[in-house]
């Protein structure tokens, strides 16, 4: 119960991170020629919409044996559908990595400006963060309610 | 809960004034407003855990298809509690705002948000089957 919070609460944070490096791109204290661009929001997007994927996925098909859907193929299909979301999830991060490499550090910018590559790395990292957060404890509630069930 | 009596009122009221006094003097003692919008954030931040503990109850022993909406109640409530956090210090990292005003309107958001719990678990009324 409480780790859905908290993933609430990371997931914030890890969106503030980057809504940060782009206003401070845009404030007075940003001396240099660098600015946030569309560039770097790219990761942070392909992991949202990857927490998005794994979130929606009914976890009882995964197992493969309910009854109540037909078709042969539910689990793989759902499997599927769960990796193409964690491969949107880790592309999001090696993304962030990759344009933090390549914008910032290949250019040999200081400390005020490599922030925002460095914001774009955790606002990536904090999403999966989130993600697993929020798969775990929802698989250890489902468990939880089916023992009380039966 | 236990009974709460008179004083539990009067002290959450207090705590409630003093918040808003902080969140308050930090916007106007620099003439920058932006920090009373943690204000709106921490009040916002119960909303979904009512709203969606209130849509889960009455298919709770149907079909157990309301734990989903419970959690999506959770995860926004947990959202909102660390936006009001983290918004002080993404306009004081930025400059727009002192970062004495950033201080005191966390403080001053975080006696607000718990006022308001306190105030949910001490006069929470019991429910009847």
């Amino acid at each position: 119960m409480a780790s859905v919070y908290a993933s609430g609460g990371i997931f914030a944070l890890s969106l503030f991170f980057v809504i940060d490096a782009a206003s401070f791109s845009r404030s007075n204290l940003n001396a240099s020629d660098f600015h946030v661009t569309f560039v770097d929001w790219i990761p942070l997007i392909c992991a949202v919409l990857g927490m998005l994927v794994i979130n929606s996925i009914d976890k009882t098909r995964l197992g493969g044996d309910s009854f109540s859907y037909s078709g042969n193929g539910v689990a793989w299909k759902a499997r599927l559908i769960l990796f193409l979301g964690f491969a949107l999830l880790a592309g999001g991060l090696a993304g962030s990595i990759t344009v933090l490499v390549l914008k910032y550090v290949m250019r040999d910018v200081g400390w005020p400006t490599l922030w925002f590559g460095v914001a774009g790395v955790f606002g990536s990292a904090g999403v999966m963060a989130s993600s697993t957060l929020l798969w775990v404890a929802q698989n250890m509630e489902d468990e939880y309610t089916y023992n009380l069930a039966l | 809960m236990a009974l709460a009596g008179l004083k539990t009122i009067i002290a959450l009221s207090f705590v409630l004034a003093i918040g808003f006094l902080l969140v308050i003097l930090s916007a106007a003692l620099w003439k920058n407003y932006l920090t009373l919008l943690v204000v709106l954030t921490y009040v916002v931040a119960p909303l979904p855990n009512w709203l969606c503990g209130r849509a889960a109850n009455y298919d709770d022993f149907v079909d157990g298809g309301g734990a989903g909406v419970v959690d999506l109640g959770r995860f926004l409530t947990g959202f909102f509690v660390v936006t009001g956090i983290a918004m002080p210090a993404l306009f004081a990292h930025c400059g727009l705002i002192n970062s004495a005003a950033m201080v005191m309107s966390i403080i001053g958001g975080l006696l607000i948000y718990g006022t308001i719990i306190s105030f949910t678990m001490f006069f929470q009324e019991e429910e009847e089957f």
